[in-house]
C-alpha cells in the first residue's frame, strides 16, 4: 500500500475516476453538470423535433423507425438525468423546464451559440423541413453523436461513463436506421432536395463540435472530462460522413 | 431528495486496533429506505461544537447478510472517525441518508464470472460487501482479492476474509500484500505498484484475462497504478470500477454574516470563476447568473429554473434572495450556496464564487 496521498486534481489529471458526487471538487462538479445538461437538453430537444416528423414518414416502416428513435432519445436523456439527480437535480421538474420542441426560423444564423434558455447544442435550434430533411439531419447528427460518445465514454465521472456506454450502441443503431432511410430516399426522392438538405445541415452539425478554445479544453482535459480536442473530433466526423455519403452516392 | 433518518447502533466491535464495525438498525419505519446494493455507502451527519460534519462510510455487509454494517477507520485528526471509534456506544442513535453510490455491477445468478478486487487499507470495506454478495448471488463466480496493508496487525476483516475462503472453497482467494512485514513469498511484500501488479498478473497469481470486472478502492496513487497495470494487461476501461475513499471532503468554513440591508437599484457583483475575479454592474432585476453571462463570463447553468443546481455558486459577501429552489439542500444554503439563476442581489454589493 502506498502511503502518500494525492490531491483530487492530480488524481484526475493522471487519469483517475470519481464515482460519487461527494468526491467532486466544485469546479469539476460545475463542468460535469454542464456536460450532462448539454446532453440531456440536446436529446430532449432532438426527440421533440423528430416527433413532429413521425407522420411525415412515407410508410409504416419509416414511421416505426422515427417513433423508435424519438422514444430511445428520450430514454437516453433519462439515463443521464438520473446521474444528475445524484447531484440534487429535481428530474421531474427538469424534464418540463423548457419547451423542447421550440425552434428558431430556418434561416437564422446563430453559429455555435447556445440560446439563453437551455443547454441544447445550437444545431437543435433549427427546424426540420419534411421527411427527407429529417433523415439527413438524423444521419449527420447521428454520426456526430457517435464520435462525441466515443469521447464521452472516457469521462472521469464513472457513473456517467457507464451511462454513455449504455447509450452508445443505441445511438449507433439510429445511424443505421438513418442510412436505411437514406437508401430508400436516394432510390425515390429528388436528389437535388437531399443535396440541399445536406448543404444546410452539414455546416450546422460541424459547428456543434464547438470552437477551438484551447484554454477551456486544457482545463476540461486536466479534469478528465475531455480527452480529444474539438478539431480532432470534428475531423473524425468529417471523414466518416464523407465515407457514408460516398457509399450512398451523395456528396456534400 | 435524500433525507436523513435515525439509525440505532445495535452492535459495535473493533476489527483492528483503530477501526470499528458498527451495526445499525433503521428506526421509525425507514427500513425500506436502507435496502442497499453491495458497494454502497452511508453519509452520516453529526454536530461537533456547533458545526455540522458529514462523513461517508462504506457498507461492509453483504446484501443478504440481513444487517446494515459500516466500517469506520480512525483517521488522524478526524473528528467523526475518532468519535465513532472512542465514544460511540450500543443504543446510541446516528443520522444517515439512505445508501448511495455506484460501486457495483449487476449480478446474474446463472453467469460464470470471474472478478478481481483490489483494496488498500480501509478501502476493503465496500470490496468486502461486493465479495460477500457476489459469491452468494452467483454460485459459479470466482473472486480474487489483492489486499494491501502496512502489516498483519492493520488488516481489517482478516478473520472474516479467512472464513469466506473456507465457505467458498476454490472460488475465493486473497493475496495479502504487506508493506513492512516479510512473507514467505517475496512477491507479497512491498507496495502495490504497477510493477508489482505486472508481476502478479504475469506469474499467474491473478488472471486478468478471465476477469469480467475489477473493483479498486484505496489511496489514489495506488488506484491509478493498478488501473494502469490492468489496462496494460488488456483490460478495458469500462471493466474497471473505482471507488475513492468517501468522507474525504475538505472542511468548509462557515458562511459569513449577511451584509446590511440594501437600498437603490444599481448593484455590483464580484464574481469569481475559474480562478479569475471580475466586478460587474448588476441590474436589480437581473439574476447573478444573468449578470455573469451578460459580461461574457462562462458561468455554468442549464435549466435556469432552479431545479438542476448546475449554476450553484457560493455567496461570500452581501445578501441574495432566491426566487425558487428545488435543488439545494438546507445544509448547502446554510453554507452560503445559492442557485445563481434564481439569485437576486438584496445588498448593494455581492461577492460570489463559482469555484467553491
Amino acid at each position: 500500500m502506498t502511503s502518500d496521498t494525492m490531491s483530487i486534481e492530480r488524481y484526475l489529471a493522471e487519469g483517475g475516476k470519481l464515482s460519487a458526487p461527494e468526491n467532486t471538487p466544485p469546479r469539476y462538479r460545475a463542468e460535469l453538470m454542464k456536460l450532462m445538461a448539454s446532453f440531456v437538453d440536446s436529446s430532449l430537444a432532438g426527440a421533440a423535433g423528430f416527433a413532429d416528423v413521425i407522420n411525415a414518414g412515407p410508410g409504416i416502416k419509416e414511421r416505426i423507425a422515427a417513433a423508435k428513435i424519438v422514444l430511445e432519445k428520450i430514454d437516453n436523456a433519462d439515463k443521464v438525468l438520473r446521474v444528475m439527480a445524484d447531484f440534487g437535480t429535481d428530474t421531474a421538474r427538469y424534464a418540463n423546464a423548457h419547451p423542447w420542441a421550440a425552434r428558431l426560423p430556418r434561416d437564422s444564423d446563430i453559429g455555435a451559440k447556445r440560446t439563453d434558455q437551455d443547454m441544447r447544442l445550437a444545431v437543435f435550434n433549427y427546424p426540420l423541413q419534411g421527411w427527407g430533411d429529417a433523415v439527413v439531419m438524423n444521419l449527420l447528427m447521428g454520426l456526430a453523436v457517435g464520435v462525441q460518445l466515443e469521447e464521452l465514454c472516457r469521462v472521469s465521472y464513472q457513473p456517467l461513463g457507464d451511462a454513455f456506454r449504455e447509450i452508445a450502441p443505441i445511438e449507433r443503431h439510429h445511424v443505421d436506421l438513418a442510412i436505411e432511410g437514406m437508401e430508400r430516399l436516394t432510390d425515390s426522392a429528388d436528389r437535388a432536395e437531399l443535396q440541399a438538405s445536406l448543404s444546410y445541415w452539414r455546416p450546422r452539425v460541424a459547428a456543434s463540435f464547438g470552437q477551438e478554445q484551447s484554454d477551456k479544453f486544457a482545463r476540461l482535459q486536466s479534469l478528465g472530462l475531455r480527452h480529444q480536442d474539438n478539431a480532432s473530433l470534428r475531423q473524425i466526423w468529417q471523414t466518416r460522413t464523407d465515407e457514408t455519403l460516398a457509399a450512398l452516392g451523395l456528396t456534400a | 431528495m435524500p433525507r436523513f433518518h435515525d439509525l440505532e447502533v445495535t452492535d459495535i466491535h473493533k476489527t483492528i486496533r483503530d477501526a470499528v464495525v458498527v451495526t445499525l438498525k433503521p428506526v421509525n419505519g425507514s427500513a425500506a429506505e436502507f435496502d442497499f446494493t453491495q458497494g454502497q455507502y452511508l453519509t452520516f451527519r453529526r454536530d461537533f461544537d456547533g458545526q455540522e460534519l458529514r462523513r461517508s462510510y462504506s457498507i461492509c455487509a453483504g446484501k443478504n447478510d440481513g444487517v446494515l454494517q459500516v466500517g469506520i477507520k480512525k483517521v488522524d485528526g478526524g473528528a467523526f472517525s475518532t468519535w465513532a471509534n472512542e465514544d460511540l456506544r450500543v443504543g446510541d442513535r446516528l443520522q444517515a441518508m439512505p445508501p448511495m453510490g455506484n460501486f457495483f455491477t449487476a449480478l446474474t445468478p446463472e453467469a460464470d464470472n470471474s472478478y478481481l478486487g483490489f483494496a488498500g487499507g480501509s478501502g476493503i470495506t465496500p470490496v468486502l460487501s461486493i465479495i460477500k454478495t457476489t459469491l452468494e448471488a452467483e454460485p459459479n463466480a470466482r473472486f480474487t482479492l489483492v489486499y494491501a496493508n502496512k502489516g498483519v496487525n492493520t488488516i481489517m476483516f482478516r478473520e472474516e476474509l479467512e472464513d469466506l475462503k473456507n465457505t467458498y472453497l476454490g472460488r475465493f482467494s486473497v493475496i495479502h500484500i504487506l508493506e513492512s512485514d516479510a512473507q514467505e513469498i517475496d512477491l507479497f511484500t512491498g507496495l502495490v505498484t504497477p510493477e508489482k501488479c505486472a508481476e502478479l498478473f504475469g506469474s499467474g497469481w491473478v488472471d486478468v484475462k478471465a476477469a469480467k470486472t475489477a473493483f479498486i478502492c484505496g489511496p489514489e496513487p495506488m488506484m491509478l497504478g493498478i488501473a494502469q497495470a490492468l489496462k496494460d494487461h488488456g483490460m478495458d476501461e469500462a471493466q474497471i470500477k473505482f471507488e475513492l475513499f468517501a468522507g474525504n471532503q475538505p472542511g468548509r468554513a462557515p458562511q459569513r454574516a449577511a451584509a446590511a440591508a440594501a437600498t437603490g437599484a444599481a448593484k455590483t457583483a464580484t464574481i469569481t470563476l475559474d480562478g479569475a475575479t471580475r466586478t460587474v454592474e448588476m441590474d436589480a432585476g437581473k439574476t447573478v447568473l444573468q449578470a455573469a453571462l451578460d459580461n461574457n463570463l462562462d458561468a455554468p447553468y442549464a435549466c435556469s429554473a432552479g431545479v438542476c443546481s448546475t449554476c450553484r455558486c457560493r455567496v461570500l459577501e452581501g445578501e441574495v434572495e432566491m426566487a425558487t429552489n428545488h435543488a439545494l439542500e438546507d445544509y448547502e444554503i446554510e453554507k452560503g450556496y445559492v442557485l445563481s439563476c434564481q439569485a437576486f442581489a438584496i445588498s448593494d454589493k455581492v461577492v460570489v464564487d463559482y469555484d467553491q
